[in-house]
């Protein structure tokens, strides 16, 4: 690929843009949480700061700003600084490759999938990063959970999605949107259900939202690897982690629910319907399911997704290898 | 392993499940009172364990049961009852009867130890005072006030009656 400027003017625009979705969709899905919650536990949730609450996102986003950056004693500046900020600029790259419509890609990659799971590995380097620069024991223990969580959750996630590229024969998201048709029975979700029920556990467990939110367990460890983080410090974090859910909730409704197909007139508003209703079934279990102890959560992974991961690949490949 | 294969099943389905009762909830009407718009009404405050107050009276409501037999004051593990026998013997009416609240920790021994039933706790949710002064009740004006206020209790009405005519 040859860096023009169209390229990098391309590139410039999408990467502004993706800023902007990941704010408004901090703010919006803050709003449809607390909301979601409250209505989960028949209460209003937020209903006092302008018309149902509406603004209540948005003050609190300015109450983090104005907010005083407080450092603890003993901290490790150099790390304690970076962790946010390696929490929340990969994840403008990761949105670069996904097809949002039918002509609107930031970046048409070949490999976008590589590239995505890839530089997902950034948000658990800034976790561990954040914990052990903050000098705190409960943000040491958040971050270790972070790590060996987010370690074991990849595995059955990329199994997975390899399912999917074997099927397809392609490791570029545009293309196995191509392959997948417009109407609800010609989506992957049918050819492999198993495949997306493994991917679904596990971007729960990758993104680290309850059940599976162990790194940050309010009752267990006050905050977990942002307890020391304050203002901007702690609003990157919480930026990049519905970022980071946006991002899983786009990459299933590539994979497994057609993209931006749909039936009657594909485009980007199919991409975007059924990335938030994954989105608002991320809520929906978080305000359902207990958290699980630590060692269901590994149980979870090692001993169900990837042993079924493994079989499910291992039947898709001698499908796809018989019957071309 | 066939077992444990059944379980997990057993559990995915239990999560269904829960997922439906939350769903159910997410679309049912709300409980919450936005309170400085609207209050608890009185039917929903009856388990609330307020300030104490005087029960009425059987024959007269506007007069206390009390006896003046002190059980409560020494019940009382805060300090905060006062009760003041009438200097004449023959009369077991309290003339004074000073309530505490700052004192108070609402742990019902007083209520709990009276012989007569004269103490009861109210239900008053939406109290408000300004200084320590305003939470210094006096019990006897304020049975008083409440009879004079609604002289029989909504729903007692047939049983006033007959205490009345007994």
């Amino acid at each position: 690929m040859d860096l023009s400027l169209v390229t990098f003017a391309q590139i410039l625009v999408a990467v502004l843009a993706i800023i902007g979705l990941m704010v408004a969709n901090a703010v919006v899905m803050v709003y449809v949480e607390r909301k979601a919650a409250g209505f989960i536990q028949r209460r209003p949730g937020p209903y006092e700061v302008g018309p149902w609450g509406t603004i209540q996102a948005i003050c609190d986003s300015m109450k983090l700003l104005a907010k005083q950056i407080f450092v603890p004693a003993n901290v490790d500046w150099v790390l304690f600084f970076l962790a946010p900020v390696l929490a929340f600029f990969p994840v403008l790259l990761l949105f670069l490759p996904i097809p949002f419509g039918p002509y609107l890609t930031g970046l048409a990659v070949p490999d976008g999938i590589v590239l995505i799971l890839a530089f997902a590995g950034f948000g658990v380097l800034s976790n561990l990063f954040a914990g052990w620069a903050s000098n705190n024991k409960y943000g040491l223990l958040g971050a270790a959970r972070a790590v060996s969580q987010s370690v074991a959750y990849e595995i059955p996630l990329i199994l997975a999605l390899l399912a999917i590229i074997f099927q397809t024969g392609s490791l570029s998201l545009t293309e196995i949107v191509e392959a997948q048709g417009s109407y609800p029975w010609q989506w992957n979700i049918l050819v492999q259900p198993l495949a997306f029920f493994i991917y679904l556990v596990s971007l729960v467990g990758e993104t680290n939202r309850a059940p599976f939110d162990l790194p940050e367990a309010e009752s267990e460890l006050t905050a977990g690897f942002h307890t020391e983080y304050s203002g901007m410090g702690f609003a990157l974090f919480f930026l990049s982690e519905y970022a980071n859910m946006l991002l899983v909730s786009f990459v299933c409704a590539t994979f497994f629910l057609g993209g931006y197909k749909g039936p009657f007139l594909d485009g980007i508003w199919w991409t975007f319907i059924k990335a938030y209703l994954i989105m608002f079934f991320i809520v929906w279990i978080r305000w359902t399911f207990p958290r699980v102890r630590f060692d269901q959560l590994l149980n979870i992974n090692w001993k169900w997704l990837l042993p079924l991961g493994l079989i499910n690949l291992w039947i898709t490949a001698i499908i796809v290898k018989l019957l071309p | 392993m066939i077992r444990a294969i059944w379980d997990n099943l057993k559990g995915l389905y239990s999560l269904l499940v829960g997922m439906k009762i939350t769903l159910i909830f997410l679309f049912s009407p709300q409980k919450t009172v936005h309170y400085p718009r609207k209050t608890v009404e009185r039917e929903n405050l009856i388990t609330y364990r307020g300030p104490l107050e005087l029960t009425r009276g059987k024959t007269d409501p506007a007069v206390t049961r009390c006896i003046s037999c002190q059980m409560c004051v020494k019940a009382c593990p805060g300090h905060c009852l006062t009760v003041v026998k009438n200097p004449e013997k023959s009369v077991k009416a309290p003339i004074e009867w000073k309530y505490d609240f700052t004192l108070c920790c609402l742990c019902g021994a007083c209520v709990e130890t009276c012989p007569t039933s004269a103490l009861a706790f109210s239900h008053r949710i939406y109290l408000v005072a300004r200084t320590r002064e305003e939470l210094i009740f006096d019990l006897l004006a304020d049975l008083k006030a409440r009879v004079e206020e609604t002289p029989v209790l909504p729903g007692e009405e047939g049983a006033s009656a007959e205490a009345a005519q007994g």
